[in-house]
């Protein structure tokens, strides 16, 4: 886990290591990630109701959408999906005003028999500075954003398993 | 706290003001130095300056050696904040990443793995939708 180069200091980048070959990264990270997307109010929007994420395609093109039981909320439209090395998508939160979004980006990348799959979130500069979901990040609104009351178990996650990825 | 974190995103939002943190990370600089070394007018120099002492990650002061000569340094504080909420959204992906690497691993990782597998489970995910 890094944080990026010096140029993106205000990116977030995560790296991992999958012991499956990158065709098969992307396909399970693209067409299962409701299988393997953390569950509850910490990381669905839904919060603690029934909710699927998938990857759609729509006339405009590929989306990803978390479909609750009323409602569907486009998380964001895929810019970029090259299977097997690369995948952006935008990121919003439901508290986004039309237009305010983030990037997430992923490589994929063949790597000792297994693929390297690294992380960035960026973008968080294009969000104006007295948005709700920039205003009191180490709290509640970015809570808002991306899940809730995570940090303290983030944190002993990565004490506990850190040096894995 | 939040507010400094979201001037200092503001600040870094501009190519030119990350090259001027860049370039501080060496060490302190004079605003001719950074002008020159950015291929950049004095007067656009200057206003990139200003805003980057206004969201507090740069202050002037004077050179040890002779405070006459005017410097720039970096501020870590901003960048400590920044740090720390980047820290969290990283723990948010790499907690995400964890779970898909179990999961790839246990459905593709390798033909004994296959075998563990929940009968009813189909052996490929589901076909997309058109």
């Amino acid at each position: 886990m890094s944080a990026g180069n010096a140029g993106n200091a205000e990116n977030a980048r995560v790296t991992t290591f999958v012991k499956v070959p990158p065709n098969d990264a992307f396909e399970v990270f693209t067409e299962e990630i409701d299988r393997w997307w953390r569950r509850g109010p910490r990381f669905r929007m839904a919060g603690g109701d029934a909710s699927e994420l998938c990857f759609e395609q729509d006339a405009r093109g590929r989306r990803l959408v978390e479909r609750m039981q009323a409602t569907v909320h486009e998380i964001g439209r895929v810019l970029v999906w090259e299977p097997g090395q690369r995948l952006v998508f935008e990121w919003r939160g439901r508290n986004f005003a039309p237009g305010e979004r983030t990037e997430v980006e992923l490589r994929f990348e063949a790597f000792a028999e297994g693929t390297r799959v690294t992380l960035e979130h960026r973008g968080w500069d294009a969000i104006r500075g007295d948005h709700p979901a920039r205003h009191g990040l180490q709290g509640r609104a970015f809570s808002a954003l991306i899940g809730q009351h995570w940090a303290e178990l983030m944190t002993a996650y990565r004490l506990y398993g850190g040096a894995a990825s | 706290m939040a507010s400094s974190v979201d001037r200092t995103l503001i600040a870094l939002a501009d190519p030119t003001r990350r090259g001027v943190v860049e370039l501080l990370r060496a060490g302190p600089r004079r605003a001719g130095e950074l002008a020159d070394a950015l291929q950049m007018q004095k007067p656009a120099m200057t206003r990139h300056l200003r805003l980057l002492r206004e969201s507090g990650l740069v202050f002037e002061d004077g050179l040890r050696e002779d405070a006459r000569v005017r410097v720039y340094r970096l501020r870590r504080a901003p960048f400590s904040a920044l740090r720390k909420w980047l820290d969290e959204v990283e723990a948010f992906w790499s907690w995400q990443l964890d779970g898909f690497k179990e999961h790839a691993e246990r459905t593709r990782g390798s033909t004994s793995a296959r075998k563990r597998r929940r009968p009813g489970q189909p052996d490929k995910p589901h076909p997309r939708a058109p």
